[in-house]
């Protein structure tokens, strides 16, 4: 029997290394440009608002707000026994867009404006993707 | 935004457009493909490919790990080209690259710009995604434009209510132009009622299956040039380049955007400007169709509707040939099917054809131009990557 596909896997990038090294440590970085005062996801190799390459790691609230979400029906590889699940865009607290899973709550149930936060799912080669789950 | 117009003086033409049907199996590669359009367009000519100077292309999906595809093409089809465009911006690269064609025309550099687009996704995929794409979105499941619309879908649907029934209008008023259109794919060629769009199965909820494109091999391409060379060839049959307009990655520095809100705020209006126009003037619009959704959000951001009344507007509007706004009379890619990234060409072919005055059962009564659109490329949940609109005329 062919072996089922394995989830996609986050590879890390000269730039993003250190997100997903904090994200073994449960930690959401985020970066941050000290003189625009604002914070950006997904990382980059500058800052989109200054074109500074000064850009500081700052650990994340985690905590944000539901602005949209769907029904993931088609699955992409490797996702094929987890449909039908919700993906969410959440605005965080600090002022980024970030999308992932939405766990532990049907689609009917996630509701826009609904607080979440960032929670992580360990993968299969040990490294962890963030996904939310709600903010009771 | 510029303020000027290239096409100003309207001395840039279209002399002869190309397309091979829709096929789900074509069996052919890009290179193949873009063969059969060059043939169509050199018998339309009467140029041989001897005269060809200029050249334009779309990296298509079938070909991405070919870094040196637009060389091995020109190589196939025994063109020496002076000017060589590739370009990779998803389903604008063929208005976009109309445009670089003029310019180069413009400039004095080639003749003849012929800008073929073909692709062919029933082949196995080379495409291979990286950047944010196989960091942050792969490993989330955020599978791209399925996703990416179905989220644009609910943030619309949440701020201003979106009438599906209103969609489904639209996706009937498509399937009509694909019944009269021999170059839709057959599969599609049957019409379908507001009831079969409501009932077709989620795919992204709120998204349906028939709010999205079916993936087919295909190829098109036309033929550019100054207006005082087509005089001297005799040229019959022309279509002016009226204005352009072209933006990527619009609104960079919003970190939350909302969805919904894209490029064709700029282009939209800029190119109808540019022309003169406003979208009362508008004779007929092509729209790339990649989702139903893209097509209201584009007429509510030009100006045909205000914002957030999309869904009354696509009610109380004949879109048919002989309706008040004619809008993909040929089905558009969502009922004619997508040839890959070669999709952006049926609605560009589409108005040229109508301008011509050859699409038969279908031609719209009058038409002295068109609004033509491009969308390409999805980003990181915002809008879509870039947006462009062109005018033609007669």
């Amino acid at each position: 029997m062919a072996e089922a596909n394995k989830r996609p896997v986050p590879v890390p990038s000269h730039t993003s290394k250190p997100f997903w090294e904090a994200g073994k440590r449960g930690k959401f970085l985020l970066q941050y440009d000290s003189v625009a005062k604002k914070y950006q996801f997904f990382p980059r190799p500058v800052s989109i608002y200054s074109g500074s390459d000064k850009l500081e790691w700052r650990e994340a609230s985690g905590r944000g707000t539901l602005v949209a979400r769907t029904n993931v029906q088609v699955p992409h590889r490797g996702f094929e026994k987890l449909v039908p699940f919700v993906l969410a865009a959440v605005n965080l607290e600090e002022g980024v867009r970030v999308v992932a899973r939405l766990i532990g709550v049907s689609y009917d149930q996630a509701k826009h404006g609904m607080k979440v936060r960032i929670c992580w799912e360990e993968l299969s080669d040990g490294s962890r993707m963030f996904a939310f789950e709600p903010d009771m | 935004m510029t303020a000027t117009n290239f096409l100003s003086d309207k001395d840039i033409v279209i002399i002869a457009y190309g397309e091979v049907k829709n096929e789900l199996r074509s069996g052919k590669t890009a290179t193949e493909l873009t063969a059969d359009v060059m043939v169509q367009l050199l018998a339309k000519t009467g140029l041989t490919n001897r005269d060809v100077d200029g050249f334009a292309l779309l990296l298509p999906l079938s070909e991405t790990g070919f870094p040196w595809y637009s060389n091995v093409v020109v190589e196939n089809l025994g063109i020496q080209a002076r000017w060589l465009q590739i370009t990779d911006i998803g389903g604008c690269a063929i208005l976009g690259n109309i445009a670089r064609a003029a310019a180069a025309l413009k400039c004095g550099m080639i003749e003849f710009a012929f800008c073929i687009h073909a692709d062919a996704p029933s082949r196995p995929s080379v495409a291979e995604y990286f950047n944010y794409r196989s960091e942050f979105q792969e490993p989330a499941g955020y599978q791209g434009p399925l996703i990416a619309f179905g989220l644009m879908t609910d943030a619309y649907d949440q701020k201003y209510g979106l009438k599906p029934e209103a969609l489904g209008r639209l996706a009937v008023a498509q399937r009509n132009g694909a019944v009269a259109n021999e170059n839709a794919l057959e599969k599609l060629r049957k019409p379908i009622t507001v009831d079969d769009y409501l009932n077709s199965r989620l795919v992204s909820e709120p998204m349906r299956l028939l709010d999205c494109v079916m993936r087919c091999d295909g190829a098109n391409g036309v033929v550019v040039t100054t207006l005082e060379r087509a005089k001297a060839m005799g040229v019959k049959k022309m279509v002016r380049l009226a204005s352009y307009s072209e933006i990527t990655n619009y609104d960079p520095t919003n970190s939350t955007p909302d969805a919904f809100e894209t490029g064709f705020q700029v282009v939209g209006p800029d190119a109808l400007n540019k022309a003169g126009m406003t979208p009362r003037d508008v004779d007929m619009f092509h729209p790339y169709d990649d989702f139903l959704i893209a097509m209201l959000l584009k007429l509510e951001q030009i100006g045909f509707c205000k914002r957030g009344e999309g869904s009354d507007y696509l009610m109380s509007t004949d879109f048919s040939p002989t309706g008040n706004l004619p809008l993909n009379t040929g089905g558009g890619q969502i009922s004619a099917g997508q040839p890959g990234l070669a999709g952006g060409g049926l609605n560009v072919i589409e108005a040229v054809r109508q301008l011509m005055g050859e699409a038969g059962s279908r031609q719209v009564p009058n038409a002295k131009n068109a609004l033509v659109t491009g969308i390409g490329v999805v980003p990181y949940f915002r809008n879509w990557g870039s947006s462009v609109a062109m005018v033609m005329e007669v």
